[in-house]
C-alpha cells in the first residue's frame, strides 16, 4: 500500500512518449507540478542502467530552486523505465516505475512510485507549495 | 517504539477490517452489529477490532456490556497524506506532458 500510481493514456505513439521522458529538450517541457519551471540547461540524463539525472525546478512565484535527481536502475527503450527520485546525490525519495504500453496511435502510462521512507519530509515543503498552485489553478479554472 | 505507520498499514491489510471501517464510518456499532455482515463468530471479529484498536482506527466504549465501536479517522489521515503528498507533483506533471505530447501531435498533423 505504499504507493502512488497513476495511470495515464496520452494520445501520441509510444516511441514519442519515451522520448518525452528521457530527453532534457521535452522534460524542460513538462517536469514539475503547474507553478514551477524546469531549465533546459539544469536537466542532464544519462540513459542507462545506472546512468544518472538531475532537474531543478524552480518556483514561478518566489524563485525558490527545488533540485531533484537519481540513478537509473532499469531502462528498457521504449517500454519501462525504473529510477530512483530524490536530491541529487542525496536521499532517494522512492523508486519510480513507470512503464509505457503500445495502443498504436495511443500510449498507455502506468506511474508507480514505491519504496517511500516513513517520513520523507525532505519534499514536505516542496509539496505543500504544489498543492497551493494546484489550488490556485482550480480556483482560475472554476472561477471561468 | 512500533512504528505508528507500520501498525495503520498492518491493520489495514485484511480485507474484512477495511469492511469494518468502512462501517464504521456510517455511525458506532456493536461486535454483534459488526459480525452480522460478515459470517463470523463474535471472537473472530472481536480478533480484527483488537488489532484495529491498536492501531489506533477504533476507540471502544467503556460499558463492558456492549462496548460500541467507533473509527477514530486521525491515522487514517496520516496514511493518506503521506502517500498523497506527492500526488500533486506527479498530476501536474502529466497534465503538461499531455499538453506537451498534443501540441507536438498537432505540429506533426499540421505538417
Amino acid at each position: 500500500m505504499r504507493e502512488l500510481s497513476i495511470h495515464r493514456v496520452f494520445d501520441a505513439p509510444r516511441e514519442l512518449v519515451f522520448r518525452a521522458w528521457t530527453r532534457p529538450e521535452h522534460l524542460t517541457q513538462w517536469y514539475g507540478p503547474v507553478g514551477t519551471h524546469t531549465p533546459l540547461d539544469t536537466i542532464s540524463v544519462d540513459v542507462r542502467a545506472g546512468g544518472t539525472w538531475r532537474a531543478c525546478m524552480i518556483n514561478n512565484e518566489t524563485g525558490e530552486e527545488y533540485p531533484t535527481g537519481g540513478e537509473f536502475r532499469e531502462v528498457v527503450e521504449p517500454e519501462r523505465l525504473v529510477f530512483t527520485w530524490g536530491e541529487p546525490g542525496g536521499t532517494a525519495v522512492g523508486l519510480v516505475t513507470v512503464t509505457f504500453e503500445d495502443l498504436g496511435a495511443k500510449t498507455a502510462m502506468n506511474f508507480l512510485l514505491t519504496e517511500l521512507p516513513d517520513d520523507p519530509g525532505l519534499f514536505r515543503g516542496v509539496s505543500e507549495g504544489w498543492s497551493s498552485a494546484f489550488d490556485r489553478l482550480t480556483e482560475l479554472l472554476e472561477g471561468r | 517504539m512500533a512504528d505508528q505507520l507500520s501498525t495503520t498499514f498492518a491493520a489495514l491489510a485484511d480485507p474484512t477490517r477495511r469492511a469494518i471501517l468502512a462501517r464504521l464510518a456510517d455511525g458506532e456499532a456493536t461486535v454483534t452489529e459488526l459480525a452480522e455482515p460478515f459470517r463470523m463468530s463474535l471472537p473472530a471479529v472481536s480478533k480484527h477490532l483488537k488489532v484495529l484498536e491498536k492501531a489506533g482506527l477504533i476507540v471502544r466504549g467503556r460499558s463492558a456490556q456492549w462496548r460500541p465501536c467507533r473509527l477514530d479517522g486521525r491515522p487514517l489521515a496520516d496514511v493518506s497524506e503521506w502517500i498523497e503528498r506527492y500526488r500533486p507533483f506527479w498530476e501536474g506533471s502529466f497534465d503538461r506532458l499531455d499538453e506537451h505530447l498534443r501540441e507536438i501531435m498537432k505540429g506533426d498533423r499540421d505538417a
